[in-house]
């Protein structure tokens, strides 16, 4: 079967971007192109997953369309692809799977969402739009609420505390620092993430990802192009996607991710790798309690060990076995919706060609995942990366 | 909340906790009526009036609210009328069709009456706005309901089903109701959001109340649910503790007002 190669990637800066739609997705497409080692433009593109919920409501109908029309993608067979905060990492997937499949050579897979001109009121309502409205959200619940309820019980059932989240917080944000896209961009103490404002008991403002406008954009391309466009191509090894039930309670565990899961096996089994092989990890932390969930279902640390994990500050750059979030991760490098899950393949295609910042660079890196979840564990997709086919 | 309770010759009578000039922060005659038709033998009652009194309009229909959530059937030549005053939050069941003279019922809560005032004013926006809130369809609503309110639930090969679902994982369809979930539950965990971490449709309201809180609670037959908290303002949740539920106005949109269970500490 074919293999799939990443020749390029770029994207815009996570934030207040002052660009709208078709600005933003331009300025990531121009980066994922110019990103490239040998000619490539976005003629040559055969077809186009773009992630995105449109928040807000701005261009909800044929987004992608759009879009492509003003990168110069013009005619290219595209579609929005729709899976809550996992939009994109399902676009990657589904532009590998196109390829595998031997339907396309070239192909682009990318993200988009515009957060921060809504009103306080609007984006309050966009935000809440992909937990079970009729079950969830009449009980008060956003994913706030949704994740500060796994928090509590996670707290419960394990040797647990929200000082656990508070050192997912500061790594993260130191992470974040030095990385010229993210968000945020502050070193956080100890205590300043231990004070923060409420949001949802347990969970403070410093647990809890910004909302970002954002797009990225990643070109994949079929093995036997890969060496046309770069000498350093990297190897999409592995990709899995899995499901659960949409709202927290209808699940059987509060503290794990089955969808997660279900993912990893599928892309660890096709990429033959093992977690312990895994040099860095972009994971969805969307709350902080979310990345301790992540490191346990992703095989990192064993069931009821994140909040260890995290305390004794093993994902932290060049300090254990696996960097946890070397971009920043949501909670630094921000949080735009549907550019979240091509950001991360953003952030492990520089990572693994060793092209970050110095003071960023994982050491040695070789295998990358990224880990992109929909929701409160709806969805999410999983992808594997390595430099090495 | 415990309602206040009468009778006389002519009626039975209740009001809330707050008595008879306030239904409290979710509370309404509705809510009220609910109450006093669970906690009297069941048997047949007309409401055309009762309906009438009603601040706002009810997102389905009152006859359908009563029969899902109590054991009384409303029929138009029922044995008894629900009626209510239209000058204080006092409800009745009797064998009247009129009542002469509405009791004074006592309070066992004090009232508020900044905060209740600005509840008011803030149901009323709500409901007359057309709100950035959630969108569930008004046939969802009508379906649910029986679910929503009155706990009803499903049973698929022995195994108790709640919220109701559709098809099992053998392709079959789920028979729509079989039984009913007990109205007591243990919670499992909970939180309390601020109120700008609030969804958009309690954003009037819940800076009022300090915020919101909700409970992920356990059914004695195993099915789990989320509700909204009512009358926690001198408690706090605590996992593993009990709560039983209690129908509630939960949110006011396009000139409707939506009822949903919300969880009462015990």
């Amino acid at each position: 079967m074919v293999d799939v190669a990443m020749v390029g990637a770029g994207q815009t800066k996570f934030g207040n971007h002052p660009l709208g739609l078709k600005g933003m997705w331009s300025e990531a497409v121009e980066k994922a192109f110019s990103s490239v080692d040998n000619d490539c433009s976005p003629s040559m593109v055969e077809e186009a997953f773009i992630g995105s919920i449109a928040f807000g409501g701005s261009q909800l109908g044929n987004t992608a369309a759009l879009l492509t029309e003003h990168s110069g993608m013009d005619g290219v067979s595209v579609r929005r692809v729709e899976n809550a905060c996992a939009s994109s990492g399902f676009a990657l997937r589904d532009a590998w799977m196109t390829i595998k499949s031997g339907q396309a050579d070239i192909v682009v897979a990318g993200g988009i969402e515009k957060m921060n001109d809504l009103s306080a009121e609007r984006k309050r309502y966009w935000l809440g739009v992909s937990g079970d409205t009729e079950w969830e959200r009449l009980a008060g619940l956003t994913f706030p609420g949704t994740y500060a309820l796994t928090a509590r019980r996670y707290f419960h059932e394990f040797e647990s505390t929200h000082d656990d989240l508070v050192h997912v917080s500061v790594k993260n944000h130191m992470h974040g620092f030095d990385n010229e896209v993210a968000h945020l961009r502050k070193d956080v103490s100890f205590e300043k993430a231990n004070s923060g404002a409420m949001v949802a008991d347990p969970l403070t403002l410093y647990d809890c990802c910004p909302t970002s406008d954002g797009a990225s954009a990643v070109i994949l391309v079929a093995d036997h192009l890969a060496h046309q466009f770069t000498d350093t191509p990297i190897w999409v090894k592995g990709s899995g996607a899995g499901s659960d039930k949409l709202a927290l309670h209808d699940r059987p565990s509060l503290t794990q991710l089955r969808a997660t899961q279900l993912a990893s096996q599928k892309a660890y089994s096709i990429a033959n790798v093992q977690p312990n092989q895994i040099d860095l990890a972009e994971v969805h932390d969307c709350f902080t309690i979310a990345e301790v969930l992540a490191t346990e279902d992703l095989g990192f640390a064993g069931r009821g060990e994140g909040g260890r994990f995290a305390r004794d500050g093993l994902g932290r750059r060049n300090e254990g076995d696996v960097t946890i979030n070397a971009s920043g991760g949501l909670k630094s490098k921000g949080h735009p919706l549907g550019a979240t899950g091509t950001g991360q393949a953003v952030e492990v295609f520089k990572q693994l060609r060793h092209q970050v910042e110095s003071t960023r660079q994982v050491r040695d890196a070789e295998v990358g995942l990224t880990h992109n979840v929909g929701g409160s564990g709806a969805t999410c997709a999983v992808h594997i990366f390595g430099r090495e086919r | 909340m415990p309602i206040s309770k009468s009778s006389s010759e002519q009626a039975v009578f209740a009001s809330s906790a707050y008595g008879q000039q306030w239904a409290g922060p979710d509370g309404d005659r509705l809510t009220i009526a609910l109450q006093l038709l669970q906690s009297e033998m069941p048997s047949t009652i007309q409401i055309d009036s009762f309906v009438d009194s009603l601040e706002f309009t009810p997102s389905t229909p009152v006859d359908s609210i009563i029969e899902s959530t109590t054991d009384w059937t409303v029929s138009s030549d029922g044995e008894f009328h629900l009626l209510a005053s239209t000058t204080s939050f006092v409800v009745a069941i009797s064998k009247h069709e009129v009542i002469r003279q509405w009791p004074d019922l006592p309070s066992t809560k004090p009232v508020d009456e900044q905060q209740k005032t600005a509840l008011e004013e803030a149901w009323m926006n709500e409901i007359m706005g057309v709100s950035q809130g959630a969108y569930v369809s008004q046939s969802q609503h009508m379906l649910a309901m029986p679910s929503r309110l009155g706990l009803h639930a499903q049973e698929d090969a022995s195994k108790i089903v709640w919220p109701p679902r559709q098809l099992n994982e053998q392709g079959q369809r789920i028979a729509p109701v079989s039984s009913r979930l007990d109205n007591a539950a243990k919670i499992l965990t909970w939180t309390r959001l601020s109120a700008v971490g609030a969804p958009s449709e309690f954003s009037l309201r819940a800076p009022l109340l300090g915020g919101v809180s909700t409970v992920l609670v356990e059914f004695s037959s195993g099915p789990k649910g989320v509700f909204m908290l009512a009358d926690d303002e001198e408690g706090q949740a605590s996992i593993d503790q009990r709560v039983t539920f209690e129908v509630r106005r939960l949110y006011g949109q396009d000139n409707l007002i939506h009822y949903g269970l919300k969880a009462l500490l015990n």
